[in-house]
């Protein structure tokens, strides 16, 4: 990776110990994030797209120091910004901001809206509540697309959607460089999602900020996203162009997400379970407590060569001009730099070995 | 999926509203409103001096008389009034020793429970030290410290309560501080102290006030107990303690009353704190009547005018039916409307629309599982041909326990933790087919193996913690199916689910109706599943049907402008990365809905027609619509008309 990048992680580790129990062996740490490696443009939207267990909303919480990163580092404008000391977090906190999932449980429920917007701005602003502050929540609340009347709210006095975008616009009255919106349409239902997505791009169109968009929906993280980063328990298995990966993924897993989302079209989605169906074994994936030598996607691979029993594949360069973390790029068969989809369908029943 | 249906209340005044229903919480404002008259202004109460002794013999341990209320101890002084001085007393022991209760423990407790580790237990070793010492040790230990009289003695029994104070704020605040709003506090980059100050201890507050009514009653009771002892209040002083204490003195000589005035006023004092404290919890406590799942009584049923559907594969068939809910002050909101569905022996119906929309309340009221307070107004209901409408509960067990199964969102929360899955599966088979014990395990292992749970037979021994979502979920089909029910309701079934674990439970529904021939109620919000799995789609849209069609017909030529609006904000019906079409505004709330078509004031084609009056549910073919405009507006872009 290049040393240049506006926002960088490189090689994180996240790791978890697990607590010393008497009498018995302490279990091995679980390793939640395992190396992994990206980075932001200015203005851009890098998306984090993964299942539950995959560690992407630990990331998340590695770069917004709520978790202490284990190796690795995570460059900010050129500044190390791995496990920040205490002098220097409120700078850090100006710069990088965050919309959290639940809109329930993200804002407290002591505080009107004025408040939850307006801490921010005195913190890093040192501008007291006043006409001067409350003009800045105005204006945050009109750039979210919400009215005056909204100041005197508490969160149980709004939906879903509406505490999402008091969410952002106390994200925004900080002016940061970077948002990280973690699962942040998620509880929401699909019109009010929609909303909600046009108000970020919205907002990043006219403040320029990066987003870094973590998700399970690899939809929605595709039309947000300039580039996505696909994590399986741990890994990031699959980086590159958001559409380009979508259209041709070139690593089992992100193929199997894609044949798994369900398209609001009878005739498409028939084809898609065929797709899907290709996949089915019904293989759960490993514990993240006790991760195999190989592959974590291995089981459930329905191409699974042996070498992915034994070592974890290293990225290597992907058609898409991303990079994959896959055995069948490097030690499968000639793929022709052509997508594995094909492949897969044509390949798949006969579970290759080579 | 919750029918959230009662307008935000604000918490103020749905606290004061509960506290002013509860007798036992009136009773002791009322009593705590008299002691504080009694504490600030003695004198508006009193009628006498409480030191004014009335020496002529025969006004000496008086009864109860016109002038003397409560008639008069040992030195002829005026009971009631002492009593009514006494409260002074009482209130001021409660504020010293609650001053510094809470000044040491609550601030302990935050920093020990927000800074963790190592800090945190020390803290709480002394704490616990001191917390399994009698109080009234400590409270001795100050007196000999500093000098015996009250004031000194509450201090040491402050010092014991801050103990309690400190074990609560750090239990709290262990526990807030894993909520992302306070994840949120910290990203905003605000300080530990404004976060502890003004985040944390807000939340604190209730439950401290609670806390601190029950250990005032505690106080008073300690206060008395050492000024009984003789190590408390001066013996010429108005307060409870040493008033008991010269009464046992005497009493046995002038007989019961004596002990009756102050051990009346301390018993109550205690009782009332108390009470508000468990008035104040109870006030304070979540809004338990929304989640109750207790079922409402039966009552009278207007009769559905619509025909039911026949022929021998109708297996649940619904036909106009409203169900209400009375919110808090009793105004009654219409939840669901009009509703009518049938589902026949090997289809799936699915059943879409936005949270709020009455989904999941119209298979609750079908299945006769309205929720309290709610109940069905008008309505038919008709399952494998048989009218239901008005059955028992009783009854209606015997029916949904057999022929109907259910499959939930969350399978984990349904699945009893402490007990093994394989008796949870195989209950039900001893109850409905009267299967052995063992018979009854064998059949729940045969069942987890048709859902093809890996390795079912040592599933069957395992808790529900050691199943990941989706071989809960797989569980709980297994359930659901245990006696082959004639209709499975699936209630969300995939939407908590992975994506790639998604399509698994949805090729094993497909499976399991090929096989068995069940009809399914798919109730989802994702139009993705409905393509996938659904027959025929029925619409929901404010409590009310607004179209029913076949799978094809609502994905390519949709009537109503709902679903119309529903696939567009899919995204991915979208390419690109522009913005994505949305459905302006929200769900409206079931207490307002809309004069006129409910959609009206989200629809991009609303015209005066539509605001005026409720659109009626037309058939056209075989298909329902609710909308006025649905002949003249064209939902469907001409390209894929040709298409």
């Amino acid at each position: 990776m290049s040393g240049s990048a506006f926002f960088e992680v490189d090689d994180l580790h996240v790791h978890f110990a697990s607590r010393a129990k008497l009498f018995r062996e302490t279990p091995p740490p679980v390793k939640a994030v395992n190396g992994i490696s990206f980075s932001i443009e200015p203005g851009k939207t890098f998306g984090l797209v993964g299942e539950s267990g995959s560690g992407k909303s630990t990331v998340a919480r590695a770069i917004l120091q709520l978790v202490d990163v284990h190796a690795g580092t995570i460059r900010l404008d050129g500044d190390d910004v791995t496990n920040v000391p205490r002098p220097k977090e409120l700078a850090f906190r100006k710069k990088v901001q965050a919309v959290l999932q639940d809109p329930f449980s993200s804002l407290n429920q002591v505080h009107q809206t004025r408040r939850i917007i307006g801490d921010g701005i005195t913190r890093h602003f040192k501008i007291k509540p006043g006409p001067e502050r409350e003009q800045r929540i105005i204006n945050l609340l009109d750039e979210v697309g919400m009215s005056t009347e909204f100041l005197d709210r508490y969160p149980y006095e709004m939906s879903g959607g509406q505490r999402q975008r008091v969410s952002i616009a106390r994200a925004l009255a900080v002016e940061p460089e970077l948002i990280i919106a973690d699962e942040a349409t998620s509880a929401l239902d699909v019109s009010i999602q929609s909303q909600v997505i046009n108000v970020l791009q919205r907002v990043q169109a006219e403040t320029g900020v990066a987003f870094l968009f973590i998700g399970h929906d690899l939809e929605v993280v595709k039309h947000v996203s300039d580039d996505v980063g696909v994590m399986y328990l741990g890994y990031l298995v699959e980086q590159g162009d958001a559409d380009a990966i979508y259209e041709g993924p070139t690593h089992p897993y992100t193929e199997m997400l894609v044949a798994s989302i369900p398209m609001p079209n009878p005739i498409m989605q028939a084809s898609r379970r065929e797709l899907r169906q290709s996949f089915n074994n019904d293989a759960e994936p490993p514990s993240p407590a006790r991760m195999p030598p190989g592959c974590p996607f291995e089981n459930r691979c329905p191409v699974a060569l042996d070498i992915c029993r034994e070592e974890m594949p290293e990225p290597s360069p992907a058609h898409h001009g991303g990079q994959v973390r896959c055995h069948l790029h490097t030690s499968g068969p000639e793929l022709g730099g052509e997508s594995v989809v094909e492949f897969i369908k044509t390949e798949a029943r006969g579970q290759v070995a080579v | 999926m919750t029918a959230t249906t009662s307008v935000a209340q604000s918490p103020r005044r749905r606290f004061w509203g509960r506290m002013f229903k509860n007798p036992l919480g009136i009773f002791s404002m009322i009593w705590f409103v008299i002691l504080l008259i009694a504490w600030v202004w003695p004198e508006l109460l009193a009628t006498h001096d409480p030191l004014q002794q009335d020496v002529t013999l025969q006004r000496l341990f008086e009864g109860p008389s016109r002038d003397h209320w409560l008639g008069t101890d040992q030195l002829g002084r005026d009971w009631y009034s002492r009593v009514i001085f006494g409260a002074g007393y009482a209130f001021r022991s409660i504020l010293i020793a609650m001053t510094i209760a809470v000044v040491v423990g609550v601030p302990l407790g935050l920093f020990s429970g927000w800074r963790g580790g190592r800090v945190d237990r020390a803290i709480m070793w002394v704490n616990d030290v001191l917390f399994s010492l009698p109080i009234i040790l400590l409270a001795m230990a100050v007196i000999i410290i500093l000098t015996p009289s009250l004031d000194n003695a509450m201090i040491g029994v402050g010092i014991a309560m801050s103990t309690r104070f400190t074990r609560l704020t750090r239990a709290v605040t262990l526990q807030e501080k894993e909520e992302l709003y306070v994840d949120s506090a910290r990203i905003t980059g605000l300080s530990t102290r404004t976060i502890l100050a003004r985040y944390i201890a807000p939340n604190l507050l209730s439950s401290l006030i609670v806390q601190a009514a029950i250990i005032s009653g505690a106080i008073i009771l300690i206060g008395a107990t050492l000024s009984f002892l003789g190590i408390g209040a001066s013996l010429d002083d108005p307060d409870w303690g040493v008033m008991l204490n010269r009464s046992r003195e005497l009493f046995r000589v002038e007989g019961v009353w004596q002990v009756v005035p102050p051990g009346m006023a301390l018993i109550l004092t205690v009782l009332s704190f108390n009470l508000l404290g468990d008035a104040i919890r109870d006030a304070i406590g979540r809004d338990s009547s929304n989640n109750a799942l207790s079922i409402t009584k039966r009552t009278a049923v207007t009769a559905a005018t619509t025909p039911h559907a026949t022929g021998p594969d109708v297996v649940l068939s619904v036909r106009d039916m409203d169900v209400e809910f009375p919110d808090q002050s009793g105004r009654v909101s219409q939840i669901l409307q009009g509703v009518s569905l049938e589902v026949r022996a090997g289809e799936t119906l699915g059943v879409v629309g936005e949270s709020g929309s009455g989904k999941s309340m119209t298979m609750l009221s079908a299945l006769g599982l309205t929720p309290a307070p709610g109940r069905m107004t008008r309505g038919s209901v008709q399952f494998g041909g048989r009218d239901v409408t008005n059955l028992t509960e009783s009854e209606w067990q015997a029916i949904r326990g057999k022929d109907v199964g259910v499959i939930f969102q969350e399978p984990i929360a349904v699945l009893n933790p402490a007990i093994k899955v394989g008796r949870q599966i195989a209950e039900p088979l001893m109850i409905h087919q009267n299967l052995s014990k063992k018979a009854a395990l064998q059949r729940a292992g045969e069942l987890l193996a048709e859902v093809r749970v890996p390795d079912p037979v040592r599933r069957l021994d395992q808790y529900p913690h050691e199943f990941s979502g989706g071989m809960a979920q797989r569980a709980g089909i297994a359930m659901a199916l245990a006696c082959e029910p004639k209709l499975l309701i699936a209630d969300e079934p995939s939407t908590a689910l992975d994506v790639t674990v998604q399509g698994q439970i949805l090729d094993l529904m497909a499976e399991v109706q090929e096989r068995h021939k069940m009809a399914i109620i798919l109730i989802t919000h994702d139009l993705g599943v409905i393509a996938e799995a659904a027959d025929r789609v029925l619409v929901m849209y404010g409590g009310q049907v607004v179209e029913t069609a076949s799978a094809d017909d609502i994905f390519f030529r949709p009537k109503h402008p709902y679903s119309r609006a529903l696939l567009d904000t899919m995204p991915q019906s979208h390419d690109g990365h522009g913005e994505l079409p949305v459905i302006r505004g929200m769900v409206p709330s079931a207490t307002a809905w809309p004069q006129g078509c409910r959609f009206a004031p989200r629809c991009d084609f609303v015209t005066d027609a539509c605001t005026n009056d409720m659109p009626a549910l037309e058939t056209i073919g075989g298909d329902l619509v609710r909308c006025v405009r649905h002949g003249e507006i064209q939902l469907v872009p001409e390209e894929e008309m040709q298409a």
